[in-house]
């Protein structure tokens, strides 16, 4: 799960990252008692999960507390950057005199993290580092043996000189020190920011714009935090958060135990297993069905899981049949097939649903289908159960 | 065959659960060399006829052991993994989903430290036809013979195998790397050891959206002398959202069906449009009629 701009600043902040003067807000009254106590400049930031912020409108420079009631009044309900806006953000404002961007991350690839650095942050960091992959140094962090300080030197070494020799950095020399100074600061911050980054079982931690402002202090201006969803046992912190930000039917798959999205077509689909669900799009598509959903039922099926995951799929209205596409490895067939026969029986008015479904007590599973009037593909081919529900929706078979 | 041969002697961690329990059942009626189960606390005990104890060590210097599937739950994935190793196994395989992203690095890193093998985590484990399987793959959809098969995603990866079976293409091994994040093993890791196979003639590999392990795989398939096939599940799936595995997430322009597609076709590696057509593009680069 992607972390609001204030929660991952709270995260560094509390292990000594300097963060701007700020508070979160979730009226204009709030914004305007905020910006009063803050005193001078200040900017009103839109609190949602997801990158482009800025570039839509979600970032407004403030003076006092009517503008920036003003401009909480202008954030606060509206969609941005597909994400409604239920909090802001009021900071004090940075002179900022050079942009920097700070970043770890995963690396699936090289069994490892990568920390990042580039001397062009800012909001096209993206487009630095797509155009010239040169500019983000790249280092890569063994994570038994964790960070050590040869790491911040590789990173840092040469660079205090390089940005006192920029020219948009020149105040800086005079008013930072030079080049040790701040590279002794870079390095502070990296080291705290990969405690944060494995504190709180981060797969992305950026700090994008690491901003080098005029009097000489370096501040994480932004910070961009993604959280493993398969660590809530233990960042439990964030278990409340991460339900807030499901839509309803989400909620209610995360309750269930399986995972699901909602794609908008009109035939249902659950499966056991994410690459047969994907594959099942697929089939799907080739046989010119639009799925109205993903559903991954994942290894723990049992039959009130399945009665419920055909509730949730097949009985919204505008849904006109379903796909079901299990294999027994880890689940329960038999259990699997009560639970669809379940759900089925409780419809007021039955929708059409075509069951592939192979592995343990297969027979036994075909059997309590059958007997319900489901039609059963016992081949292992999503491509003919997908062109069974296509000619069924479209009359060809009844 | 790779992997699980006729020298492997497993134990089952988590062997008591309820999860554990019924694999380890469906394990041995498969023929597979189970020696022992681990759970703290319940040694002595004994499941489906195997001694149960405390410790991987105690059951490793008992039995014999060289290899583990483990049952255990997410929290205490990453300490079993770590005994395992610690205990002097080769090949460990762990079923369990919803492991943390940076306790699967920890078990790779250690892993590789130690040289052995991690399949997983969230992973169906393996199969060698006629050998033994360790994890929860459905023996009744492989048949032996001489495709090597690698997947992602365990269910895709069981109808793949099932579509050979029918088309009377056995497998060597089928071998599940996982569908997380990061994997203990990835599809090029496999790539190499069905490449040094005697017994496996050509690859089938199952891939899909999400991360680079298919261009990875891509890269190293060029190298290889035997043939390699593959699917990429997801072609129709949306960018940005996450689709069940961790893994299949199309994210700023990376891991696109079109990159992978691309990549692997570019390699010689022909993309097939569905688990079916798998065997329609296998048939002619196979060396030997297949009856």
């Amino acid at each position: 799960m992607m972390l609001l701009e204030h929660m991952g600043k709270a995260e560094i902040a509390a292990r000594g990252v300097p963060v701007p003067r700020g508070h979160v807000c979730a009226t204009p009254e709030e914004a305007a008692a905020a910006a009063a106590e803050l005193g001078g400049p200040a900017v009103a930031k839109a609190q949602v999960p997801a990158g482009g912020r800025g570039k839509a409108g979600g970032v407004i420079p403030v003076d006092g507390p009517d503008a920036a009631a003003e401009a909480a009044g202008q954030l606060l309900g509206r969609p941005l950057v597909g994400h409604v806006v239920r909090s802001v953000l009021v900071e004090e404002r940075l002179q900022i005199a050079r942009e920097l961007f700070l970043g770890l991350a995963v690396d699936p690839a090289s069994a490892g993290y990568l920390a990042l650095l580039s001397t062009e942050g800012g909001i096209d960091v993206e487009d630095v580092a797509a155009q010239a992959p040169g500019r983000v140094r790249r280092l890569w962090i063994d994570p038994l043996a964790g960070l050590t300080a040869e790491h911040a030197a590789a990173l840092f070494g040469d660079l205090g000189d390089e940005l006192a020799l920029t020219p948009p950095s020149a105040p800086l020399r005079r008013r930072a020190g030079e080049g040790p100074g701040v590279r002794a600061s870079l390095s502070d911050i990296l080291a705290k920011l990969y405690e944060t980054f494995v504190a709180c079982d981060a797969l992305i931690a950026e700090v994008n714009p690491l901003a080098m402002l005029s009097d000489g202090r370096i501040v994480a201006a932004d910070c961009r935090m993604e959280v493993d969803d398969d660590s809530l046992f233990r960042q439990q912190a964030y278990g409340a958060y991460r339900e807030a930000q499901m839509d309803e039917r989400e909620r209610e798959a995360n309750q269930i135990g399986v995972s699901y999205v909602g794609l908008g077509g009109d035939v249902g689909l659950i499966a056991s297993g994410a690459g047969l669900g994907m594959a099942s799009l697929d089939m799907l598509g080739l046989a010119d069905l639009s799925p109205a959903n993903f559903l991954d039922t994942g290894g723990g099926i049992t039959r009130e899981l399945m009665r419920r995951a055909v509730q949730l799929t097949l009985y919204p209205e505008g849904v006109r049949g379903e796909l079901i596409n299990l294999y027994g490895g880890i689940n329960p067939m038999v259990e699997a097939a009560l639970g669809v026969v379940d759900a089925l029986r409780e419809m007021p008015v039955r929708k059409p649903v075509v069951v592939k479904l192979l592995g343990n007590r297969q027979e036994e599973a075909w059997g309590i289908l059958e007997a319900e009037g489901v039609p059963v593909v016992k081949r292992v081919r999503t491509e003919d159960a997908a062109r069974k529900l296509a000619e069924i929706l479209t009359g060809v078979v009844g | 065959m790779i992997l699980l041969d006729q020298n492997i002697r497993a134990i089952v961690q988590g062997i008591t659960g309820r999860i554990g329990s019924v694999q380890t059942k469906w394990m041995l009626e498969y023929g597979t060399a189970l020696v022992a189960g681990v759970t703290p606390g319940k040694g002595g005990q004994e499941v489906h006829g195997l001694p149960v104890y405390d410790t991987v060590r105690e059951a490793a210097e008992r039995h014999g052991a060289n290899a583990s599937a483990v049952f255990v739950p997410a929290p205490f994935a990453l300490a079993a993994v770590e005994e395992a190793l610690a205990a002097g196994l080769r090949l460990v395989v762990v079923i369990t989903e919803h492991v943390p992203v940076h306790d699967s690095l920890r078990m790779k890193r250690r892993a590789q430290e130690c040289g052995a093998v991690l399949l997983g985590p969230n992973c169906p484990g393996l199969l060698t036809p006629g050998v033994g399987k360790l994890g929860i793959m459905p023996g009744s959809l492989f048949r032996p013979g001489p495709v090597g098969v690698v997947g992602r995603s365990a269910t895709l990866t069981y109808e793949v195998a099932g579509n050979l079976s029918e088309a009377g293409f056995g497998q060597s091994t089928a071998v599940g790397v996982g569908g997380d994040v990061v994997t203990g093993s990835r599809f090029v890791d496999v790539l190499r050891l069905f490449e040094a196979d005697p017994a496996t003639e050509a690859v089938a590999m199952v891939g899909e959206i999400g991360g680079t392990a298919e261009e990875e795989a891509a890269a190293f398939a060029k190298t290889m002398r035997k043939p390699v096939v593959a699917l990429i599940a997801g072609r129709n799936a949306p960018a940005e959202k996450r689709l069940g595995h961790a893994g299949a997430i199309i994210r700023g322009g990376l891991g696109t069906p079109q990159s992978k597609v691309r990549a692997l076709e570019e390699a010689g590696v022909p993309v097939a449009d569905s688990p079916a057509d798998v065997v329609r593009l296998l048939r002619p680069r196979m060396n030997r009629p297949v009856p």
